[in-house]
């Protein structure tokens, strides 16, 4: 008798229940977040909390606060001068807008990457190996072995290894992008926030740096926001659905696309919105 | 949840997706059309409407081929989400057991063009009952779909049973015949076939109707328990 069942287990174990993480599993928890820029208030009263070791995507409107939200995040919001923040974001247990936080290291924690790459106008090498200078590394060694496990790591080794020392504003738009996620990977972060990393790129870039961000998942929380619903579609584990300051829906990626829970969100994702 | 497939910004795509949606009414009703004319014919042993059935029969194919051609084209440049993407899933099933039902009324067709005595004539038209549920259950699914109503859908669902409790009861008759007239097997066999499409034609809408609860309800309910429908149905 044959009693072996085809093995039809979803493959993508990574897919966890998020209204039952463990302690262990999350890697920021934001609470009660509300933000003002002025008068306006751009975030409503923001709880979630964002799994480690996974991809997660905002997405929504333009203006709806997902940029905001994920600036929150590494207090980027910080340089604006008219902006309020209440309520907290926490990482290892402690609310990031706490008074002893020191913001560079902070930053140092939880790496951002923008729309628009914007590599410094150095070589590539030093600019993988800028924050380390910063942080006073010198040694030739350590900062050689840095450069290629950030460039390996960000999918670009093979391109630029024989010309390391070129200025790295030669390299095209994709890899510049992939140089600033080296960049910002050369110096170990936990999380790594990514802006609309490919909304500049053309669609083969476009793939490669969605390829990255699933290898980059092994090693790093990542947050990501875009434009693009179908990327969110294709590289995240949750998706999170946001709509003038609030968060309407938060769920993993599969069942957000095909059954969302909220009208909001299903008029959003089938292009109803408007 | 409240679907409306005419909202989308794209006023292209809106046309799309009632395009499609209305070709899968017009092949059900092509469907229904065939299974009424097999059925009639066998019933009168009409040959000129079995042959009509026989021949029509290739409509049903083109609908499909043509259906399952747009819903690709929509899916490689819609990317639809959601409830659209239910919808599209939804409508490739759906086509692909319209088909199967034509085919099913092609072989009663066929029976049709045999000639029976007037015993086997008996039998023949002792499935006229099964015939009319059968069609009653294909008209109401296909009402279902029109109206995405799952309340309607669950009752065809549960209709399917009544169909199998009867193709049980003429099967039975049909075997005793056969093991009392052994020389009349091969004509009762045809009529054993013809009834058995019926009771596939009640599984199929079964199908369909499931389908319907899958686009409105996003729940997968194949393979399930009646009890376990009627919680995805309410929930």
């Amino acid at each position: 008798m044959i009693s072996m069942a085809p093995d039809m287990s979803n493959k993508k174990s990574s897919i966890i229940d998020l209204n039952n993480l463990q302690e262990q599993q999350i890697a920021l928890r934001i609470q009660n977040l509300n933000l003002f820029y002025a008068e306006k208030q751009a975030l409503e009263n923001i709880t979630m909390n964002i799994p480690k070791g996974q991809v997660t995507a905002f997405i929504g409107p333009s203006g709806c606060g997902k940029s905001t939200l994920l600036r929150c995040i590494n207090r980027m919001n910080d340089l604006v001068d008219t902006c309020k923040i209440d309520g907290q974001i926490l990482l290892h247990s402690q609310n990031i807008y706490d008074k002893s936080v020191d913001v560079a290291s902070l930053r140092r924690k939880v790496g951002m990457v923008f729309q628009r790459p914007n590599p410094f106008p150095k070589s590539i090498y030093e600019n993988v190996v800028y924050g380390l200078r910063l942080q006073g590394v010198s040694d030739r060694r350590v900062l050689d072995e840095v450069v290629e496990n950030a460039l390996r790591n960000a999918a670009l080794w093979n391109e630029v290894k024989d010309r390391l020392h070129d200025s790295a504003l030669g390299l095209s738009g994709g890899q510049q992008q992939r140089l600033v996620i080296a960049r910002a990977i050369a110096i170990e972060p936990e999380v790594l926030l990514l802006d609309e990393p490919t909304s500049a790129l053309d669609p083969i870039s476009t793939l490669t740096i969605e390829e990255l961000i699933t290898e980059l998942k092994n090693k790093y929380t990542v947050v990501i926001v875009t434009h693009n619903m179908q990327q969110a579609a294709r590289v995240s584990d949750q998706t999170a659905f946001m709509y003038m300051g609030q968060l309407i829906e938060h769920a993993d990626t599969n069942t957000l696309f095909t059954t969302p829970s909220k009208k909001k969100t299903e008029d959003y994702i089938t292009g109803r919105y408007g | 949840m409240e679907f409306n497939i005419n909202k989308h910004i794209s006023g292209q795509f809106n046309d799309e997706l009632e395009q499609i949606r209305n070709d899968v009414l017009k092949m059900g009703g092509l469907v229904e059309q065939q299974l009424t004319n097999a059925l009639n014919a066998v019933n009168k042993s009409d040959r000129d409407l079995a042959k009509q059935v026989l021949e029509s029969d290739y409509l049903v194919n083109k609908m499909d081929v043509q259906i399952d051609e747009d819903c690709t084209r929509i899916i490689a440049k819609r990317q639809p989400a959601a409830s659209d993407l239910r919808l599209v899933l939804a409508i490739i099933k759906t086509i692909t057991d319209l088909e199967r039902i034509g085919d099913e009324a092609k072989r009663i067709a066929k029976v049709a063009l045999e000639s029976f005595n007037k015993t086997q004539q008996e039998f023949l038209v002792s499935m006229d009952g099964m015939g009319r549920k059968a069609i009653a259950m294909l008209h109401d699914v296909l009402d279902a779909f029109a109206r995405m109503d799952v309340d309607a859908a669950f009752d065809v669902h549960k209709a399917d049973k009544e169909l199998d409790r009867e193709y049980e009861g003429i099967a039975r008759q049909l075997m005793t015949h056969m093991m009392e007239d052994p020389r009349s097997i091969p004509k009762i066999m045809d009529v054993l076939w013809s009834v058995r499409s019926l009771e596939r034609i009640g599984d199929r809408c079964q199908n369909i109707s499931e389908y319907v609860i899958y686009f409105v309800k996003g729940k997968d309910v194949r393979h399930t328990s009646e009890d376990d429908i009627k919680q995805n149905i309410l929930s």
